[in-house]
């Protein structure tokens, strides 16, 4: 009884203290996460992070060096791949050139003792679910690159997998186009249930699309999180500096709850545990802008970015660096604008602030 | 910690589609070893192989009226008498000794029976009528019967052999003719090759496209034909003799003039290949700077082409070093390499001292095809660089020089062919210049007749079907098979080897590998399968590399994705990669039995009476004087491949059309 309970409690795919290496070069260091039933993640990073390799690694494609790949609470770990079930969209497609849209959706259909006729319908079914009802005679040459990649999903989609891997597969395209697919592939995510792992390298597509990102940089993972999570919390200087914009300070703790960042002093919403030196975030949009208590600094340069405004300020605790601070459209026309060389007085509010140690 | 060694690197589990690809690459890679390795190993031990006779071990005993007489060795006996062994020729494997040669004919007086006795062990070294009588027994016999008697050498290691060649200043001579002519054919072609290829690139030369056809019309015919053109052209009796002013066109002159001829192609393929390469952007910047014309060329072409060049003039120097067939035919009295090495064999039944000769010819054909592989490996990684193609300009003068050289050189080329065909027509030129098809009538002739054409054509059209299929698949799995592990490396080096040896060493090393009683292998030699085997593993290759790249141009996770779809490999080979490749397939195929039609090298020590070739014919009858005829027959191969050429053309236009997926 308790067994089966705990089979239920695991979760979909579980990666355990998976290493990678090639050669003497270590892709994944001790990468350890686990992905629920029906959830969509996307694998987040710089190029070169591992990323891909770990990808691979699910698929059966490239051979872990050390650790455990469970799936479904099955150890697959030394499977090849055609003794697991997922289904995989590459981001150049792989779409078989000389075999017909239909043909290429139906690849694996065949010798799963389906008839003619069903392999048919189960085809124009998967054509329609990606928006293609028409397009099965064509050969994949003669779609465009969005019509491709949903071919591509469509022909992963064919054999009803239980994992659905994409690695960049919206990154051949144009922004347009891959704005739209974003939201029909999350939508087709959720309506099939599927569970889904998408690799990307673009940070507005894992946080409109994924239920929780997974943060890696140079084989491991920084961090785990819903994409608000990564955004508003980022676990550590890394993933803030990744994701998004953010303002860096060096500074060093005076007590638990202050820093001393240059002449000034700036209080902590809670106290920190960590060495007294440490590095200060904070995201352009959280700067408060004419704070009647706050910090003078001078105006650097203004930058009109369409929503809204960017103001680089310079003050000596600042450093060379200085501090940008967003301000919406509306509040920087309510305020008659910004002149470069004009003092502001800015607010840095202390929930806020970003505390990473620095070693 | 990065470089911490694995405590224990995980194994995965094989599925059933893993064993048949591992069980392929096996099946092709045994392949290559031993038609290629096997041999070759066997004819290096060959060549340390020594023989001498050891007649101390053998013993005569006479029996006459008073009875059995004291033994005495033979070897006692060549002391008494002074006889010379073997006639003072070194003794080989082949060599024999007989009785009655040594103890003169007076000694047998008397003597009613003879008895030999064979002291050694094993097989023994006596033999009666072809039967060795074994070691330690004896035979006994009139001293007539003498006469079935032979003694056969001892065979042991050393390198005597080596010493014994290198000792030997006519067999020496040939390393230095080999390397002399070798150098001076590519002193000629290379930069021949270079402005023939730079004007069908670089110039606005008219007539392009003729001219790149006619400078690729020497890989049709074997070898031998330029040489017999030539000689016609040349000789005695020769229209152009006067051109030589008293030199002989048998020698150095005739063998480098038709290598000129039969390398020129490939010459002018690398260049041509090195030569598109051109960046546009180099060429402005050498123009806003100012830089003459001719400057720009020594410091922006040549080196661009640099390892075109190099690869052309390896290249030419490894096939004019490694082909016989034209110092065969027009060689006079030089000797060169590949020419010993088919003395010693077919002449001398040496084969020990063709084992030698080939390890010193496998020597410079395999520092070469090292470089050769170098450069090609670094011009491939400047052909993915971005470049922006270069248009020719005109240039009159420049134009003009090279339409001239183009033109004599397809002179020389169509001229030579012109000649070998006229000759075969006519009765006997020049005396007699009536038509006639009487050179046509083959089954007068030695060498095969016409069953030789059609053994050629069986011969490559087996070549091309199978040698295509099995190099195809063995490229499909070195580059597309997951999984292989150390296998694939093995392989890809395997498919490198046999471009590395000539085709006479392949040939000597199947004799003595395949003609082995003790091989079951032996069973082929002889036929057809053995011409075919040794064809496939000569032009091997080449083969494989044309196989590598086109594999290579396609997506590289098809086999991934069809795994994930869990189908087999074999069905995304058959559906999606031989469909998508089928170009390069044929291009490969005709490849195969162009090169099957033309070969010389290799198939001769290999035919048999009954699987005379064509090529070989043609050196049959060239020796046996029968030169028009040998024309005749290599016109016809000229002819069967541009008719195979104009098949792979039209076969090649119906695949693309068929193909709907390539229209766009
Ligand atoms: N077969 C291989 N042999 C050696 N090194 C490899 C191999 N495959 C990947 N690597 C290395 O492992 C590291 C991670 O590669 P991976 O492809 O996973 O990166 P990625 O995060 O997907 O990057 P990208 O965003 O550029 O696709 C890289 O440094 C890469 O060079
Ligand atoms: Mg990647």
């Amino acid at each position: 009884m308790d067994a089966v309970a705990a089979e239920l409690a695991e979760p979909y795919l579980v990666i355990d203290q998976v290493t990678k290496r090639f050669g003497p070069f270590v892709a994944l260091d001790r990468v350890s996460l686990a992905v629920r039933d029906g959830e969509f993640v996307c694998f987040l990073g710089p190029s070169g992070c591992g990323k891909t390799t770990l990808l691979r690694a699910i698929a059966g494609l490239e051979l872990q060096s050390e650790g455990a790949i469970r799936q479904k609470g099955q150890d697959i770990s030394l499977l090849p791949p055609s003794a697991r079930d997922f289904g995989i969209v590459f981001q150049s497609y792989a779409l078989f050139p000389n075999l017909t849209v239909a043909d290429n959706v139906g690849y694996g259909l065949v010798g799963r003792g389906l008839r003619r006729g069903a392999i048919q319908a189960r085809i124009d079914e998967l054509l329609r679910l990606v928006g293609l009802p028409d397009q099965g005679p064509k050969y994949p040459a003669q779609l465009s690159g969005g019509q491709q990649q949903r071919v591509a999903l469509a022909r992963a989609l064919a054999t009803s997998p239980g994992l659905l891997l994409l690695d960049e597969p919206l990154s051949a395209l144009d922004a347009k186009v891959r704005q739209r697919l974003r939201l029909e592939m999350k939508d087709l995510q959720r309506r099939l249930g599927v569970t889904t792992i998408m690799v990307t390298h673009d940070q507005d597509e894992a946080l409109t699309m994924a239920d929780r990102i997974v943060v890696m940089n140079e084989g491991v993972i920084e961090q785990i999180g819903t994409p608000e999570e990564v955004y508003t919390r980022p676990a550590t200087a890394f993933v803030a500096d990744f994701i998004g914009e953010m303002n860096f300070l060096d500074g060093a703790l005076t007590d638990a709850a202050a820093v001393r960042v240059g002449n000034l002093t700036l209080a902590l919403p809670a106290p920190v545990a960590s060495g007294p030196e440490v590095t200060i975030g904070i995201r352009p949009e959280d700067v408060r802008i004419d704070d009647a208590h706050g910090i003078e600094a001078q105006v650097h340069h203004v930058e009109f970015l369409g929503a809204h405004v960017r103001v680089s300020l310079d003050h000596e605790a600042f450093g060379p660096r200085g501090l940008v601070a967003d301000l919406a459209q509306n509040l920087y026309r309510a305020r008659g604008g910004v002149a470069v060389g004009e003092r502001l007085r800015l607010g840095l509010p202390p929930e806020r602030l970003l505390v990473y140690g620095r070693s | 910690m990065a470089s911490l060694p694995h405590p224990r690197a995980a194994r995965r589990r094989t599925s059933s589609d893993d064993w048949v690809a591992r069980g392929l690459i096996l099946v092709v890679a045994s392949y290559l070893v031993v038609t290629l390795i096997f041999p070759l190993f066997t004819m290096v031990t060959r060549s340390v192989e020594v023989f001498r006779f050891d007649l101390d071990l053998i013993t005569v005993q006479f029996q006459t009226e008073a009875g059995w007489q004291a033994e005495r060795s033979v070897q006692d006996w060549i002391e008494a008498t002074g006889h010379e062994v073997n006639a003072g020729v070194r003794v080989s494997e082949r060599s024999r000794e007989q009785i009655l040669r040594i103890i003169p004919r007076a000694e047998f007086q008397g003597v009613d029976l003879v008895r030999v006795h064979d002291r050694s062990d094993g097989r023994g070294l006596v033999m009666v009528a072809g039967q060795f009588i074994g070691g330690g027994n004896s035979w006994e016999g009139t001293p007539a019967d003498l006469r079935r008697v032979q003694i056969r050498p001892v065979g042991e290691f050393g390198l005597a052999n080596y010493t014994h060649y290198f000792a030997t200043p006519t067999l020496r001579q040939s390393i230095v003719n080999s390397f002399a002519i070798a150098l001076g054919t590519t002193g000629i072609v290379v930069p021949l090759a270079f402005a023939y290829a730079f004007a069908l690139t670089r110039s606005c030369i008219p007539f392009k496209s003729a001219f790149r056809t006619i400078a690729l019309v020497p890989i049709l015919v074997p070898s031998l034909l330029p040489a017999i053109g030539l000689v016609y052209l040349f000789g005695r009796q020769g229209i152009l003799t006067p051109l030589l002013m008293g030199e002989s066109i048998y020698g150095p002159i005739g063998i480098v003039m038709a290598s000129v001829f039969f390398v020129f192609p490939h010459a002018v393929l690398i260049l041509t290949t090195a030569l598109t390469l051109a960046d546009q952007r180099l060429y402005e910047a050498a123009k806003v700077l100012n830089a003459s014309p001719w400057r720009t060329f020594w410091t922006v072409t040549l080196p661009a082409a640099r390892y075109g060049l190099i690869s052309a003039a390896f290249v030419t120097f490894t096939l004019v070093i490694t082909d016989f067939g034209v110092p065969k035919v027009i060689g006079g009295n030089v000797n060169v390499l590949a020419l010993d090495i088919y003395k010693q064999v077919v002449g001398q039944q040496n084969f020990q001292l063709g084992a030698v000769v080939s390890m010193v010819l496998l020597l410079p054909a395999v520092v070469a095809f090292t470089v050769d592989r170098i450069a090609t490996r670094r011009q491939v990684a400047m052909l993915n660089a971005r470049t922006v193609p270069l248009v020719p300009r005109a240039h009159k003068i420049r134009d003009r020089t090279l339409l001239v050289v183009c033109s004599l050189m397809a002179i020389f080329i169509l001229g030579i062919l012109a000649m070998c065909q006229f000759a075969a027509l006519f009765q006997f030129w020049p005396y007699d210049l009536s038509f006639s098809l009487r050179n046509y009538d083959f089954d007068r002739m030695d060498g095969g007749g016409w069953a030789a054409y059609w053994n050629s054509i069986r011969m490559a059209t087996y070549t091309a079907v199978i040698g295509t299929a099995a190099i195809f698949l063995g490229a499909y799995l070195v580059e597309k098979a997951p999984r292989l592990g150390l296998s694939r490396d093995f392989m890809q080096f395997m498919a490198m080897l046999p471009m590395a040896v000539p085709g006479m060493v392949l040939g000597l090393s199947y004799i003595f590998f395949f003609n082995d009683p003790t091989n079951p292998l032996n069973t082929i030699y002889g036929t057809m399968a053995i011409l075919v085997v040794s064809t496939i593993t000569h032009f091997y290759t080449v083969a494989h590399l044309t196989a590598v790249t086109a594999l290579k141009q396609m997506d590289k996770e098809f086999e991934a994705v069809s795994e994930s779809l869990k189908q087999p490999f074999w069905r995304t080979l058959r559906r999606v990669t031989i469909p998508v490749c089928l170009p390069s397939i044929l291009d490969i195929a005709i490849y195969m039995f162009v090169n099957a039609m033309t070969t010389v090298s290799a198939v001769v020590f290999l035919y048999s009476t009954h699987t005379a070739l064509a090529s070989v014919a043609i050196l049959n009858m060239d020796d046996a004087g029968d030169i028009a005829p040998a024309a005749a027959m290599g016109m016809m191969i000229f002819y069967t491949n541009i008719a195979a050429r104009l098949l792979h053309m039209a076969t090649s236009r119906a695949v693309r059309s068929s193909q709907a997926w390539r229209q766009r």
